[in-house]
């Protein structure tokens, strides 16, 4: 398939999530006036974070896949996600409270707390010319599990609703959020996501490796650095308000690059689309499979993402990306 | 100082491990120079670090008399082309869409793609004949089809100044003498000027213009490519003792590699 239809085809679907999901398990009420409650003030809300959320997760995963040329580096594998939520956690239970310009202060501690994370594991990265993807990945899971330590410590620490509101950094969840938090978010997914459409042609060059890009006369750190501000602001926002939801930036750029190939300018578009699509499903699954109550969209993504995750590994081994 | 290209006593520290130190030559417009000398001895460091990949110490490296400190990486890359030991098949992407990155030195953002970059890269394709496999992707080339399709994007690069890291290292007897053909050609018939890092002596001596022998970092020997097989010093840089017979097709001097003592009969 050309690329032009295959993004053409996840557009379609896009719109049909879009369009079909709101009505979904809502037959549970039968008046009239409280479905349309729920659709306008619960669903529609819900949904667009959803998308949004799913499109900057995806393309933040997509980002961290070139510039580590592995399929297995996303913000969450190598332990940024848990960073952000580290700092969100941390930002409640040191009693912080500000906001700038009417953006939580959570989101900039988050902000904070992943871009110190993308820092630390690129360092050890460059540490030895030629580390291995395992090494980093093993980087990645053991910063992973210290950060998830830590914030069970901070919430092991805290009272009561400090301790209810830090449980969300653990496992992502969309129950909660409103059109504030959509307002909230998208401001920076769109700064993010048109920064990454604007360097696709420096992506693929990244995804060639450094010696080919820097030969074909990108300025690789600078770029590398933009790009890890971009991913840390975008990776923030969306933990400090939903928490960490894995692998769909590991999932959705990996199944988009079979269906698209490896052009960024094709692929970045699609992932966006895909991602935020993809978050959509899950959620939908996560609020219905045990309907009326719900299980956090965190857990289906992880129970979808770990054997793929196993399969990527096996699949991977060996051959370089 | 005139030339495309002059060093001046470059040296080069990798976490205080002195890689390539006091290295001055120069080359002009159609020039082909030879890299040689043993693993180790610098050989590709010297082209990374013309190419801006590996950070030099000291030094100075000239592109038409312009510092080459005080150019962007982009415009490096408008004059010096790089095709990296043997890399091709570790890349993701279809060939067409790799060549497409050579042009990447003529782009800002979201610019579009021109006629002359369409020209660049028919020419880059028609030179390295890869026409019936730009679909095909880059990990499914053999070492000959993937070599000649890095050449192809180093070309579509369109600099006067090609660098190359032994680029016949992995291919066969056949393949061998097609890619010095490609390389005399380019050199011969498009003018490029060429620095080639090499294991080839005999192709070394005999088809490029200069020979810089490298050993431990420092320069043993630079002349004219013929001359190395007259001296002593081809057992210098390699500590290995050679003969000198003439190819028995050609009548040039070729030399041969001496058996080690104990395995002769």
């Amino acid at each position: 398939m050309k690329p032009f239809n295959s993004l053409l085809l996840i557009l379609v679907v896009t719109i049909a999530v879009l369009l079909i999901s709101p009505f979904l398990g809502l037959n549970s009420s039968t008046n009239p006036d409280i479905q349309q409650h729920i659709l306008t003030q619960l669903r529609i809300p819900r949904i667009l974070f959803a998308f949004i959320a799913g499109a900057g997760l995806a393309v933040c995963g997509m980002v961290f896949q070139a510039m580590f040329r592995n399929p297995l580096a996303t913000p969450f594998t190598l332990g940024v996600a848990s960073g952000a939520s580290l700092g969100a956690a941390l930002y409640v239970v040191l009693g912080f409270s500000f906001s700038i310009m009417s953006i939580d202060g959570s989101t900039f501690s988050a902000f904070i707390g992943s871009l110190i994370t993308i820092s630390f594991v690129y360092s050890i990265s460059r540490l030895r010319s030629g580390f291995s993807s395992e090494t980093l990945l093993l980087t990645g899971v053991a910063i992973s599990f210290f950060f998830s330590s830590l914030i069970l410590f901070t919430q092991y620490m805290s009272n009561i609703s400090d301790s209810f509101q830090i449980l969300r950094w653990l496992m992502g969840s969309l129950t909660t959020v409103g059109y504030r938090d959509v307002l909230q978010l998208l401001p920076f997914v769109s700064v993010c996501i048109g920064v990454i459409l604007w360097l696709s042609r420096e992506l693929n060059l990244l995804m060639a490796g450094d010696d080919i890009a820097l030969s074909r006369g990108l300025a690789v750190q600078k770029t590398r650095y933009l790009l890890f501000f971009v991913t840390s602001l975008c990776v923030g926002a969306i933990v400090a308000l939903c928490g960490p939801i894995g692998f769909i930036g590991m999932m959705v750029p990996h199944m988009c690059r079979l269906l698209i190939g490896s052009d960024h300018s094709w692929l970045t578009p699609a992932t966006l689309l895909f991602g935020g699509c993809f978050l959509i499903i899950c959620d939908t699954i996560a609020r219905l499979i045990i309907a009326p109550a719900e299980i956090p969209v965190g857990v289906i993504t992880t129970l979808i993402g770990g054997p793929f995750f196993l399969w990527l590994l096996i699949k991977s081994r060996n051959k370089s990306f | 100082m005139n030339g495309i290209l002059n060093v001046h006593q470059l040296h080069v520290e990798v976490a205080s491990k002195i890689l390539i130190s006091d290295i001055s030559f120069d080359i002009n417009q159609g020039d082909y120079l030879c890299i040689l000398g043993p693993n180790g001895a610098g050989k590709s460091t010297l082209l990374k670090a013309l190419m801006g990949i590996v950070k030099t110490t000291s030094g100075e490296i000239t592109l038409n008399q312009q510092p080459l400190s005080q150019l962007s990486q982009k415009m490096r890359a408008q004059h010096i082309s790089y095709v990296p030991q043997a890399h091709g098949r570790q890349v993701n992407f279809s060939v067409i869409d790799f060549i497409k990155m050579g042009r990447f030195p003529y782009h800002s953002a979201f610019s579009d793609w021109t006629l002359a970059d369409k020209q660049a890269m028919d020419r880059a394709i028609d030179i390295t004949k890869i026409a019936d496999f730009l679909s095909r992707q880059m990990q499914t080339l053999s070492g000959g089809e993937s070599q000649r399709v890095m050449i192809a994007a180093a070309l579509c690069q369109q600099t006067p100044l090609l660098l190359l890291d032994e680029p016949t290292s992995f291919l066969d007897p056949h393949h061998q003498v097609e890619m010095h053909q490609l390389i005399r050609q380019l050199n011969q018939q498009h003018n490029i000027s060429i620095i080639e890092v090499s294991h080839d002596l005999n192709h070394a001596a005999h088809h490029s213009k200069h020979i810089l022998a490298l050993k431990h970092g420092k320069i043993l020997w630079y002349g004219p490519s013929a001359e190395i097989l007259k001296t002593s010093h081809l057992q210098a840089l390699y500590d290995q003792q050679f003969v000198f017979t003439a190819h028995p097709q050609t009548g040039a001097m070729v030399a041969l590699p001496c058996e080690l003592a104990g395995e002769i009969s």
